[in-house]
């Protein structure tokens, strides 16, 4: 049915990587990562298809049915070269080559030392022969991993120093789920490689597990009044779901430092006790800001302004 | 009349039987490292007839020494999977291999060995039973294997650290490494013993290398992108399969020239010869295909849809590969 799709999408695949990507690669003496390449250009171009189904579908209903109506969009504007450096597979490739070697060496030390790590095909009898199956587990646990993630960036003070930005965004758009402090995007993908080399997720294939979910968290944070209805909200995160999440008042506050932390599935906020399902669209950010407290205009000023807040949290300073 | 009639039927029954058998297709096993699936062709159509998961990054096969088995290696699932080479059919899982990249068995079939591309470790096991006996650390990313005749070495290519290891198996220990040139690859090692040829991905030769005085003789200028290695099986020529110019060479090495050039899209990468020397299969790593070049005519004859980053490919029927 989609053999089309499949026959166009490695057209442009092969033709990137052979007469782009590949050249490069041999004239700088990296042959040796010419197949991790070879992905690398399936990642950007997933990246690209991502922010051109938002924009087809998303932005479309941001302006037909907004929760707030802004006189412009130039304050979503910062949020839209944080996307870009995300989805073109930039940030990806510096945290793939960062963490790489530190997994693979975790890996090989436990194997020299007689423990393979077992993959949920060894504890599922059949699964390998069930690919569509095993993908939807590990997009399942990869998704749990990450609620008890997202509810460590709201605990740990030094963590949220860093989370924050994302949270202060007072115009939340489709372009928001990739606004971050570029040291809280390492240490997620950090947690995310740990995961999966716990559960056994082909190397190659955790960066697809982390994108699968990316247009449905493009949705969760568009400026849309649109709710799943009773039953939809509880099965997927939807846009109503995860507002109440940057919400003043809620989405950073009270006993939980927050709520609605699922980043997919709201099941785990169901089961932990986070999940807020009340009615309403309330403005977005973080209460301080209300009281003048900046944090940052420019994409320096963000990066900087979170990680010195971060590091004066951890030595127990106030920000 | 019932004796010929009983006759008639015998010989009705065994020609539907012949029929049957013949109407049997010659497999073709690809493994599509990519999406974890083997294709199955059917090689007198060259048309895929189906395609199964089989695990995560299987990446090369080989047939077992008494030739009943078809091994499967299965890098990020940590097991071989072993298949009938006939039907493709799988019969069984072995598994705490651990990230089996490359395999290959001893020719006294004493030792299995395989290399960890991912995890810079070559591994030995017995071959009869598969128990590891040594996890031999290794500088960056192992890939290929080749074994001396008398089963008392095996060479090892180290792609990130531009290396040739050789390790002894009786020792299970490294007894040198030396440079390769950049990004070493397929390994060959010539029936007289006398040659390790070397596939140098990051460049556009074949490094000759006399191994026991553990030095480079010779320079054969191939594709860029020089890749993985098959003989022909007549002692006299090699194919080597280059990834960047995207072509397969015709190599003698007794005279060590290029005989003949291949253009096969793709970048083409393992390689299967038929037994009757017409036709070269060849996966073509980055257009989900496998290529058929009629080696009569030199010229590309069929393509073939197969599943994501095809890597190994095997039949049943092939040159010798000695």
């Amino acid at each position: 049915m989609f053999d089309w799709f499949d026959t166009l999408f490695d057209l442009v695949q092969t033709r990137i990587f052979e007469t782009v990507v590949q050249p490069i690669a041999y004239s700088l003496g990296l042959m040796a990562y010419s197949e991790m390449a070879y992905d690398g250009v399936a990642w950007f171009l997933y990246g690209m298809l991502q922010i051109l189904l938002a924009l087809v579908v998303i932005r479309p209903l941001e302006s037909l049915w907004p929760a707030e109506n802004w006189p412009d969009r130039r304050g979503t504007r910062l949020d839209i070269v944080y996307t870009l450096l995300a989805r073109s597979g930039l940030l990806p490739l510096v945290f793939f080559v960062m963490l790489r070697p530190l997994t693979g060496a975790l890996d090989g030390w436990l194997r020299l030392h007689g423990l393979i790590l077992p993959n949920l095909e060894d504890l599922i009898p059949g699964l390998s022969e069930w690919p569509l199956i095993s993908f939807l587990i590990y997009l399942v646990v990869i998704d749990a991993a990450d609620y008890v993630r997202h509810r460590l960036q709201h605990r740990l003070q030094w963590w949220w120093e860093l989370h924050a930005l994302h949270h202060s965004q007072r115009m939340m758009s489709l372009w928001t789920d990739d606004r971050n402090n570029l040291l809280d995007g390492a240490i997620s993908w950090f947690w995310f490689a740990m995961v999966s080399l716990l559960i056994g997720v082909p190397p190659g294939q955790f960066v697809l597990l982390v994108s699968a979910g990316r247009i449905i968290e493009s949705l969760a944070h568009a400026n849309v009044r649109m709710s799943f209805g009773w039953v939809g909200e509880r099965l997927i995160v939807s846009p109503h779901f995860h507002r109440l999440h940057h919400a003043i008042g809620t989405g950073h506050e009270g006993r939980y430092f927050g709520c609605n932390f699922g980043t997919l599935f709201p099941w785990w906020d169901m089961l932990g006790g986070t999940a807020n399902f009340e009615p309403g669209f309330p403005p977005t950010g973080i209460r301080d800001q209300l009281t003048g407290v900046n944090y940052g205009e420019t994409f320096l000023d963000q990066q900087w302004l979170g990680l010195r807040r971060s590091f004066r949290a951890i030595l127990g300073r106030k920000a | 009349m019932k004796p010929p009639l009983s006759a008639l039927s015998l010989l009705l029954a065994a020609l539907a039987t012949a029929a049957t058998a013949s109407a049997k297709p010659e497999i073709v096993v690809v493994l599509n490292s990519g999406d974890g699936t083997i294709s199955l062709l059917d090689k007198g159509n060259y048309r895929e007839i189906k395609r199964f998961p089989v695990g995560k990054e299987p990446h090369h096969l080989m047939i077992s020494p008494d030739g009943k088995d078809l091994y499967v290696a299965n890098s990020v699932s940590n097991e071989l999977v072993i298949l009938d080479p006939d039907t493709g059919e799988i019969r069984r899982r072995v598994p705490k291999i651990s990230d089996p990249y490359q395999l290959g068995f001893s020719p006294d079939r004493k030792w299995f060995v395989t290399a960890s591309l991912r995890l810079d470790r070559v591994d030995i096991y017995k071959a009869d039973g598969f128990q590891l006996v040594k996890r031999l650390p290794m500088p960056k990313m192992p890939s290929h294997l080749a074994f001396t005749a008398d089963s008392s070495i095996v060479f090892v290519s180290l792609q990130d650290t531009n290396e040739i290891a050789a390790v002894d198996l009786a020792k299970q220990e490294v007894m040198w490494k030396m440079p390769s040139g950049k990004t070493p690859a397929g390994l060959y090692l010539t029936p007289d013993q006398k040659y390790l040829l070397v596939g140098v991905m990051g460049e556009d030769y074949i490094n000759v290398i006399d191994w026991r005085a553990k030095k480079s003789v010779m320079k054969i200028h191939a594709g860029k992108g020089c890749h993985q290695f098959l003989p022909m099986g007549d002692k006299v020529h090699v194919f080597v399969s280059s990834r960047i110019d995207s072509q397969i060479d015709k190599l003698n090495f007794k005279t060590m020239k290029i005989e003949a050039t291949y253009k096969v899209p793709g970048g083409p990468d393992c390689m299967q010869m038929t037994a009757d020397g017409t036709e070269l299969w060849t996966t073509s790593r980055f257009i989900s295909k496998v290529s058929v070049v009629d080696l009569a005519t030199g010229k590309l004859k069929k393509v073939i849809r197969v599943g994501y980053s095809p890597h190994g490919v095997y039949f049943r029927n092939h040159a010798e590969t000695n």
